[in-house]
């Protein structure tokens, strides 16, 4: 599939360059799905808020810098609409101005500008090392640099930068930095902070755009850098799988634990991007291993389109529960779908797709990532590897090629399905089975008018759209699938998996068994406290969730978590990068200031010492000695004088002469400084004069001879 | 006087109706022929140089002695920097208009300012380093007035410090010119140098000295540390409108002295691995680092400003040691970017100074409800500074970055641009507050003082709000198209190097 390329030379230096094939099609139409759904929620949503105009200018202008990414062909334009998009989402998350939202936009706005940062350092190397961004050529000038190649096909010769021991080395330092700023926004493990953070605070269709479809620009970078550089790397696929693996899981617990329904969906966002991730690292596992990758590109690009399909429709579900309580704690939520039967329906269309039930999207996706492990798992125990593993350091070959590390890989899989069916479960039950202990019969009145029909008819038709997909893969998944695999650049066949066969059934039944398992056993156990002062009968039978975060969520996440994983989270955010920065900043600052008063400073300290003013000699304070000494004479005089002749002995006395000796001499003295000055101003012009026509004679003579 | 006449024009007409203005007791009580004459001449100063510019050529002067004459000519430099300066030159004059029926004696400020872009004229014309030297002393005493306007007993101080700063510089400069005047008899700039190897055989050591202490000497105008120190202290107490060019436009003149120094007389090949490139980008880079971090601390907004222009300007100081075409380029479109930049920041803040009397960051809560749309284009101005595409720092950074990757200048190649996009990181922490906190002052900002002064909606009026939105439009749209400035810059670095 290709379609029409444009080209804008000069734009910004290097031009920008758009370009339409099956990927970026299907990613443009499931923007405009987005946009389209989450604009029409909006006319709703933002009814009673202030700065409409704001919002709306902002939620287009992002609109167009996403599909500007998605429709990039060169990492530059990427970079430019990444930038462009960051930016203006900002704004979204910052909307209402309460205090936490501006904290989160702030995390949110630091996680960009780094990101985008260390993203551009990427980028600088990549375009030194390779000499082009153009996603066509960076694929095989990567291979040609990886098999240490001195000279790329079209003859160039490969640049290293000063300070870089080879160019792979260089091509790895950018990868990584890529994959940070990529990373940064996609929410991956240990960048995700944002995420969890900012969609809450955000409007509900700006959450579903953040969470739908800007993480999905970050994956777009991701899947560049993994599949079409560093296609066939073992290190590089170890690496990505690694960290999907790790943030899918911490992604899900941290969903298991939330008690905030858009936390909630955010953490399982987080969670969800972990099982894309985790598909790029198997493509390039699967291509480094010889063998053909498509399961793997096939289930991270499906998984891509269904977790934007179904973030959108649970998004805005919470949207539509948020407009009329402006309330998401679950305490608080709790039986309000309660005879709503529209928005259980789309709930639980979302709920089912993202939980992996077959019949629903989620299934299809999730069963070929799990095959894609499974089938590298596979490869190692047949020893398949055993003469092929090159390119790759002696450390990490263990990792590589031992199958019951992909075994364990295997069950983190399903044990992380089995945690997104329980947190599903979870709000399903909350906001669907439940009862509000007190304001049940409010949100029962709500039911007619919670959801003007236009927003209810859009959330219903995206809702509708799960469930066709899940039911007939092989008519629409397969096809999309066929439609964005090239971006992946995947080798091998795509053969055509039964999905509803028993081994693929399997693993999808194993992690709904995990998740009724997790939900009966661990969270209506643990994660519920009955009510002691409920004296109802309900209360008895049905376990009431008030104190719920007080009680059991708090005292779980800060003491008995930290002992797990939380002390990742806590130490990476607090210790590695909070503390060294401001040691960091405090020290450099420091430094700096020192500098900036250096050269002042040598002057005060000149002037302190071998310039210092001397003390002048010790004079009267006012007057010098002779001022005095004739002025108290007249002033005795007269008084002897007066005292003769008889006169003034009454009246107002005279005013001491001294004063008037005083200012006598002071003004003479003042005539006395201006003399010297203007002599000496006029000697020091004459010396110049003189100089200068030394100067002259001199230069003329020089001139003559 | 042989040559073309045209390029005297530009250099003496303002400076004579500065001269004018400044006698002339008309102007002390008369406003309006006061704002009359002052902006016809700009207009005029606009089309002269224009003319000048196109006309090309070149023109001597008056002859010294010897070789040493005083000769203007026209060349691609000359052209950027002079349709820069003039341009600029007029839009900040428009903006005066309105800011300094704020101060007093405004005839006094229209007279130097008038004075002022005639010497940097004369500076841009320059064909030898003598006449450079000329007007780059006189360039200083004629901008000092602009600093010490306000009369008071900090901005007397800071205008010593300023004058104390730039003679500092010059003298170290001034010892170069003597060694280069004994080595080549004829110091008319030539591009890619006019050093032979008969010349110098027997000084290199010398020669490499010197030029060090001409970039270290020029450098203090362009804000360089060591002799940095100036711009933080004069920028805050001048009118915003002196601030602007001093920071916009005569630090670039620094720059063009350095240009000339080491591209049109020394040659960039002599310098290239000696000790003296790598002293340059060790100094270049630690002014990016420490201007940006001083600025972050900054709680005033003006000498934030200031604090910027020291990292920024160093940035094409930056460009400019790499001696590579790519940094060159990177160099000069961030001299022009810089430039429009700044102003449009300092004109912004001089619009806020005046309106609401806050100079303080944390005083300018709220600051969207008083003035959007001057709020806006400082945004605007603040991206295109950071580097955040498609606004037109982005476009410098990347030539700049890729200029240091390419140079061979080992580990600088990668050091230099992770410095410059840690400054850039430290860029956004120290321009956006003012934007975050204007547009979204919180939940619980109640506005009292806004309110209270009936300030809401109060932009300046357009004389003051046209130029900072076309300079913020500018900054904009040259990094949205940058291709004729490239063009141009890359034409020059095809010469010189």
């Amino acid at each position: 599939m290709s379609g029409w390329e444009i080209l804008i030379p000069g734009f910004c230096g290097m031009g920008l360059h758009l370009k339409m094939d099956g990927f970026r099609m299907v990613y443009t139409a499931i923007a405009v799905v987005m946009w389209g759904v989450a604009g029409i929620f909006s006319r709703e949503y933002m009814a009673h808020y202030k700065n409409k105009a704001r919002y709306y200018i902002f939620f287009w202008a992002t609109f167009l810098a996403t599909v500007g990414v998605f429709l990039s062909a060169d990492l530059y334009t990427t970079f430019i609409f990444f930038e462009i998009m960051s930016f203006t989402s900002y704004v979204w998350v910052a909307f209402d101005e309460k205090a936490e939202s501006l904290r989160a936009a702030e995390t949110y706005l630091a996680v960009a500008v780094i990101g985008g940062m260390v993203m551009l350092m990427g980028l600088f190397l990549l375009h030194d090392v390779l000499g082009t961004l153009d996603m066509d050529q960076i694929g095989p000038a990567a291979r040609a640099v990886l098999a240490g190649k001195e000279t790329f096909e079209s003859g160039q010769a490969v640049h290293v930068a000063g300070g870089f021991s080879s160019a792979k080395v260089q091509l790895y330092v950018a990868g990584g930095l890529m994959l940070f700023g990529f990373g940064a926004k996609a929410g991956c493990f240990p960048l995700h902070i944002w995420l969890p953070k900012a969609h809450p605070v955000a409007p509900a269709p700006a959450s579903a755009l953040l969470s739908g479809i800007l993480t999905k620009a970050g994956i777009f970078g991701v899947i560049l850098v993994s599949c079409v550089m560093f296609g066939s790397d073992g290190a590089w696929g170890l690496l990505i799988a690694g960290l999907g693996l790790v943030t899918m899981f911490l992604g899900a617990l941290l969903a298991v634990f939330s008690v905030n329904l858009k936390r909630t969906l955010a953490c399982s966002s987080v969670s969800q991007i972990g099982f894309i991730m985790t598909g790029i690292g198997m493509s390039c596992l699967l291509a480094w291993a010889g063998e053909g990758n498509l399961l793997a590109v096939r289930g991270a690009f499906l998984h891509m389109v269904n977790h934007s399909l179904i973030k959108l429709v649970l998004f805005l579900c919470a949207g539509a529960v948020y407009m009329n309580l402006h309330q998401l704690d679950l305490n608080d939520v709790r039986g309000f779908g309660r005879g709503k039967p529209a928005l259980c329906f789309c709930f639980l269309m979302g709920a089912l797709g993202i939980g992996g039930i077959p019949l629903w999207n989620g299934y299809v996706s999730k069963t070929l990532l799990h095959e894609s492990i499974v089938e590298y798992a596979h490869l190692l125990e047949e020893g398949a590897l055993a003469g092929e593993a090159a390119g790759v350091s002696p450390a990490l070959l263990p990792v590589l090629t031992d199958p019951s590390v992909w075994k364990a890989a295997e069950w983190v899989f399903l044990f992380t399905g089995g945690m997104t069916v329980a947190y599903m479960v979870k709000l399903f039950v909350a906001l669907f089975v439940d009862r509000h202990p007190t304001r049940q019969a409010e949100f029962d009145e709500m039911s007619s008018h919670y959801m003007r029909p236009l927003s209810r008819a859009a959330l219903v038709g995206a809702a509708a759209i799960l469930p066709v997909l899940g039911m007939a893969p092989h008519l629409t998944m397969d096809r999309l699938a066929d439609l964005g695999q090239g971006f992946f650049q995947g080798v091998g066949h795509a053969h055509a998996i039964h999905f509803f066969s028993f081994v693929n059934l399997k693993g999808g039944l194993i992690s709904i068994g995990i998740g009724a398992v997790l939900y009966v056993a661990v969270i209506r156990q643990f994660l519920m406290k009955p009510r002691k002062e409920g004296g109802r009968d309900y209360a008895d039978l049905w376990p009431v969730w008030l104190d719920l975060e007080n009680l059991v969520y708090r005292p779980v996440l800060e003491k008995a978590l930290p002992g797990i994983c939380g002390a990742v989270f806590g130490v990476l955010e607090q210790y590695i990068i909070s503390v060294p920065l401001k040691v960091f900043m405090a020290l450099s600052a420091l430094v700096c200031r020192s500098f900036d008063h250096m050269v002042d400073g040598l002057v005060v300290l000149a002037r302190k010492t071998v310039c210092r003013q001397l003390p002048e000699p010790k004079t009267y304070l006012e007057g010098n000695w002779l001022a005095h000494v004739l002025g108290t004479f007249v002033d005795g005089w007269l008084l002897l004088w007066d005292g003769l002749t008889g006169k003034r002995t009454k009246g107002e006395p005279r005013g001491s002469a001294v004063s008037r000796f005083i200012d006598r001499e002071r003004r003479l003295k003042h005539m006395g400084e201006l003399v010297e000055q203007s002599f000496s101003f006029g000697l020091m012009l004459a010396c110049i004069g003189l100089c200068v026509t030394l100067g002259y004679l001199l230069a003329s003579f020089y001139h003559w001879m | 006087m042989e040559g073309n006449v045209i390029l005297l024009l530009p250099v003496v007409c303002p400076i004579l109706a500065g001269v004018l203005v400044l006698a002339g007791k008309m102007f002390r009580k008369d406003r309006k022929s006061l704002m009359a004459v002052s902006l016809a001449v700009l207009l005029l100063e606009a089309g002269l140089t224009a003319w000048a510019l196109t006309s090309g050529g070149s023109i001597q002067v008056w002859r010294l002695t010897g070789q040493m004459n005083i000769s203007f000519h026209v060349d691609e430099i000359s052209r950027l920097f002079g349709a820069l300066t003039a341009a600029v030159w007029l839009l900040v004059g428009i903006y005066s208009v309105a800011y300094m029926s704020h101060e007093e004696e405004e005839h006094r400020f229209f007279g130097y300012y008038l004075i002022v872009v005639g010497v940097l004229m004369g500076l841009n014309f320059s064909a030898n380093l003598i006449t450079m030297y000329v007007f780059f002393e006189m360039m200083t005493l004629t901008s000092l007035p602009l600093v010490l306007h306000e009369r008071s007993r900090a901005a007397v101080m800071a205008g010593l410090k300023y004058l104390f700063y730039s003679v500092a510089g010059a003298f170290l400069a001034l010892f170069g010119i003597f060694f280069l005047a004994g080595v080549a008899e004829d110091l008319t700039f030539a591009a890619g140098g006019i050093l032979n190897d008969n010349m110098v055989a027997g000084k290199e050591g010398l020669l490499l000295a010197s030029t060090f202490c001409m970039i270290v000497g020029f450098g203090a105008k362009a804000g360089m540390f060591p002799l940095h120190g100036w711009l933080p202290t004069a920028h805050p107490v001048a009118p915003a409108c002196a601030s602007a060019v001093l920071s916009g436009l005569i630090t670039k003149a620094g720059v063009l002295a350095v240009i000339r120094v080491v591209y049109f007389i020394v040659g960039p090949d002599r310098l290239r691995g000696t000790w003296v490139q790598n002293g340059w980008i060790l100094l270049a880079l630690m002014t990016v680092f420490m201007g940006s971090m001083l600025a972050y601390k900054e709680p005033v907004l003006k000498k934030r400003l200031a604090y910027s222009t020291v990292s920024q300007v160093s940035y094409v100081m930056f460009g400019l040691s790499l001696l590579t075409p790519i940094g060159f380029v990177g160099a000069l479109s961030h001299v022009v970017f810089h430039s429009v930049i700044k102003h449009t920041l300092f004109l912004a803040a001089g619009a806020i100074i005046v309106t609401t009397g806050w100079t303080r960051v944390e005083q300018m809560r709220g600051l969207g409800r008083v003035m959007p749309l001057t709020l806006g284009c400082y945004t605007v101005a603040s991206l295109a500074l950071i580097g955040i595409p498609p606004a037109s720092g982005f476009v410098s950074k990347w030539y700049l970055a890729c200029g240091a990757l390419a140079s061979g200048t080992g580990i600088w190649s990668w050091v230099g641009p992770a410095v410059l996009l840690v400054s850039a990181l430290l860029t956004a922490g120290y321009l956006l507050p003012l934007t975050i906190q204007g547009y979204f002052p919180g939940h619980d900002f109640k506005g009292e003082e806004i309110e209270k002064r009936k300030l809401a909606g109060k932009e300046p009026s357009l004389w003051m709000l046209g130029p900072v939105g076309i300079l913020a439009a500018a900054a904009l749209l040259f990094g949205c198209f940058p291709d004729s400035l490239v063009a141009m810059a890359q034409s020059i670095a095809a010469m010189v190097l």
